[in-house]
């Protein structure tokens, strides 16, 4: 799911990534975690708190040290004190989601200078299929009127609050389909969760509240 | 722990499910859903006796009705516990599964 959010949020021409929404990109891969780590059987939630099933390793570096971060901090229950604690955090979920595509051959690691002293670090695609099967199965879940897969379902819940949504489908389509996008956002516990969680971590930063415990 | 059987009633394979659908339930829960979808054309999973339901337990139910969905299956839910259907209230679940105060056989 890391991946596929990177993915999204690549710029085909540019390389770089994009969001519609400030810090868009960075919610969208705390909420990203999330899933993976409820797909991977690590963390499950009720209607409150959030559950750690299993704390043994996952094989992503990324999600065993969110994993050991959640294990130690008792304290923090619900989705939203831990979205809005990982974001915090700022570790590079960013840099290590796209070293983990560079490492698939999807996205290629280009350095330059601007005006000879900048540095300017560009990814552009080095195959772009990964990318197009992934917005071909964003705008599938969101046009058609079938139930999507999990995986689409937890996507769209991710795009829609993260501004992402927008790299797939026009302004009239969305708007077009705008109470099946709300649907499909609250339709699975924890891809609901995640979505508040991430609207309410936007909301406070943008209005300098402190951040909640 | 969940408890799954199954029985057929006037045509309908009907899976009653309970205990708790957790994550250590969901793939127990998802497979009996998805092989009764696979082998009859009309299944109704019976909550009655279902007393919680987790992401992970969603995920499965909602798999199991889109896997009814591509087949072509009818795929009902019935009889829902106070705290399932909490829980199937706040998803929204009525606007993808047909939802069922009591068996419809």
């Amino acid at each position: 799911m890391l991946e596929e959010v990177v993915l999204l949020a690549v710029d085909e021409t540019s390389g770089g990534l994009r969001s519609t929404r400030e810090f868009g990109t960075a919610y969208a891969l705390v909420g990203a975690v999330f899933f993976d780590l409820a797909l991977a059987r690590k963390i499950d939630t009720g209607t409150e708190a959030i559950h750690i099933l299993d704390r043994s390793p996952t094989g992503s570096a990324t999600l065993d040290r969110v994993l050991a971060a959640m294990a130690q901090r008792g304290d923090l229950t619900s989705v939203r004190q831990w979205i809005d604690e990982i974001f915090h955090r700022r570790d590079d979920l960013e840099g290590e989601a796209l070293h983990s595509l560079i490492s698939l051959g999807l996205l290629r690691h280009e350095k330059s200078k601007r005006l000879w002293i900048i540095d300017v670090e560009r990814f552009p695609m080095a195959d772009n299929r990964p990318q197009q099967d992934v917005r071909l199965r964003l705008a599938e879940a969101i046009l058609s009127d079938t139930i999507p897969g999990t995986r689409d379902i937890m996507l769209v819940s991710i795009a829609e609050p993260c501004g992402l949504l927008g790299y797939v489908l026009t302004e009239a389509q969305l708007a077009a389909r705008q109470q099946r996008i709300q649907m499909l956002c609250n339709l699975e516990t924890i891809s609901r969760k995640v979505a508040d969680a991430i609207r309410a971590l936007d909301a406070t930063l943008h209005q300098g509240i402190p951040r909640m415990m | 722990m969940i408890q799954l059987t199954e029985e057929t009633r006037s045509g309908w394979r009907v899976v009653s499910v309970s205990g708790r659908a957790d994550s250590e339930a969901a793939d127990a829960l998802e497979a009996a859903l998805r092989s009764a979808v696979e082998a009859n054309a009309r299944v109704a999973a019976d909550f009655a006796t279902l007393d919680y339901i987790s992401s992970a337990g969603l995920r499965a139910v909602l798999e199991a009705a889109r896997a009814a969905q591509i087949r072509g299956s009818e795929f009902a839910v019935c009889g829902l516990s106070a705290p399932v259907r909490k829980v199937f209230d706040m998803s929204g679940l009525h606007h993808v599964l047909r939802i069922h105060g009591e068996l419809p056989c």
